[in-house]
């Protein structure tokens, strides 16, 4: 419970390319965009990234805006009001993926309970193990995915947790920076504009006997 | 008093809902004045399409199968139309059978095919119906099929209100996706923003009642709208005479 969430935005101007964790189908995708259309590419299966856990930020999001997300995050500890009733507990964190599933710096965020419990086992382990890697970030693969079924009847549904492991510690890679984020001031989302419909162009989702075999 | 009852409107659906959005005059013509027109080759394409699609889905039908299939539905839907665009529609089946089968067959065999939802809205005194074309519930997957003739680079606005009302009834943390097909080329969009496209689905619904309460004749509403008999709600050649004899346009 290191990252303080029950788990039962922009960077001061600054925008990254995404890295999705699809509780719904156990996926990880990258998100890429070209000429102005977005292609979700599966990267389950090689996902190895360093990840700046000492700067993860929590907070409140709300992706359902209709447009850009809305983030109220601060380092732990110093976590924002709740801006509306329509933002949830979530955090947000720069990743570098490996070479071989993109190799760029992206930023990870979710307010989903099945991400969420995957990424704070992680983070308890990150902690024990940080005093012995002063001054370096976890090399995280995503080991494994496991079911977590909720609701009944209609409302049944099945969400995946990612089960992460550190492979190795490395120095802090000169492309993710330092310092934390700045803190944003907690702003309700106003619209402004239409909700999109969605032209982000998605792949079947691969068959169960696939997964993590 | 439930403004629906007067008209025997029992219920409303996204398609009701968008046909208010585009044409009053249309949702008056066929609703309150019960003056219903052809559906056209357009529809019965695709719905001849998603009959072949989901016979090799579910039945595990082979391609020859599902075409054949879906043509015959075709022939059945409009065996006593006269419409001109019959034989373009006729000769496009096959292929989009093809490319829907494409890019669906490595979903696996849905769930669920056709599945009735209904949605209660506060305030509306009827409920919200419809029907989702095919649920993949061990992915958490939902998807309506779309003939076209030329893709769409996103979903539409008319399409993201409909597939959003089913997973509201359905449960919001499905994964809601919109798959097009043409003869040619096929693509899947995951919907974004849902809450906001049932919200707006919602408004429209209740500005629907707030229009039907206004008066209980229907040709008193009829008065209050005109018709734009360019469009291509009154493409059918029923719809446009009805039309001139409502309006005298």
């Amino acid at each position: 419970m290191a990252l303080g969430i029950n788990t039962q935005g922009s960077v001061g101007g600054e925008f990254l390319p995404i890295v999705k964790f699809d509780c719904r189908a156990g996926r990880m995708f990258r998100r890429d965009r070209e000429n102005g259309e977005n292609t979700d590419v599966d990267i389950t299966k090689s996902f190895k990234a360093v990840m700046d856990l000492d700067n993860i930020e929590v907070g409140w999001i709300d992706f359902d805006t209709g447009g850009a997300p809305s983030f109220a995050l601060g380092p732990i500890g110093q976590e924002p009001e709740r801006p509306s009733e329509k933002h949830k507990k979530g955090v947000r964190f720069v990743v570098k993926l490996a070479k071989e599933c993109g190799g760029d710096v992206r930023e990870m965020a979710s307010t989903a309970k099945a991400f969420l419990r995957g990424l704070d086992d992680l983070h308890d382990v990150f902690i024990a193990e940080q005093a012995k890697n002063t001054g370096k970030l976890p090399v995280v693969v995503l080991k494994d995915t496991v079911p977590v079924t909720t609701g009944e009847g209609a409302r049944k549904s099945t969400n995946y947790s990612p089960v992460f492991e550190i492979s190795s510690w490395v120095a802090r890679p000169a492309d993710i920076k330092a310092a934390p984020r700045n803190i944003e001031p907690a702003q309700v989302s106003v619209k402004t504009s239409a909700p999109s419909t969605g032209s982000t162009k998605v792949a079947p989702p691969v068959a169960d006997d696939e997964d993590f075999g | 008093m439930n403004p629906f009852a007067k008209y025997g409107i029992e219920h409303l659906s996204p398609s009701q809902c968008n046909t208010f959005v585009a044409s009053p005059a249309m949702y008056v013509m066929e609703r309150c004045l019960k003056l219903r027109s052809n559906v056209g080759p357009a529809a019965h394409r695709g719905t001849a399409v998603e009959a072949g699609v989901v016979h090799a889905l579910v039945n595990g039908a082979s391609l020859e199968e599902a075409q054949a299939l879906a043509k015959k539905e075709f022939q059945r839907l409009t065996a006593l139309s006269a419409d001109p665009r019959l034989d373009k529609e006729s000769a496009a089946i096959s292929d989009m059978v093809a490319q829907g089968l494409k890019e669906l067959m490595p979903y696996g065999k849905p769930s669920s095919t056709q599945g009735a939802i209904k949605y209660h809205v506060e305030g509306l005194a009827v409920p919200l119906i419809g029907f989702y074309d095919m649920e993949w519930e061990n992915h958490g997957v939902l998807t309506d099929l779309k003939t076209t003739h030329a893709l769409p680079s996103k979903i539409s606005t008319n399409h993201a209100r409909q597939v959003a009302l089913y997973c509201a009834a359905r449960g919001d943390n499905l994964d809601a996706r919109v798959t097009y097909v043409t003869p040619k080329k096929s693509a899947t969009y995951r919907l974004e923003n849902k809450r906001e496209h049932v919200s707006a689905l919602e408004k429209i619904a209740l500005s629907i009642q707030r229009f039907l309460s206004i008066s209980d004749d229907p040709h008193y509403l009829a008065s209050i709208v005109v018709p734009d008999v360019d469009s291509f709600y009154f493409s059918d050649p029923i719809a446009r005479q009805n039309a001139f004899s409502i309006w005298g346009l």
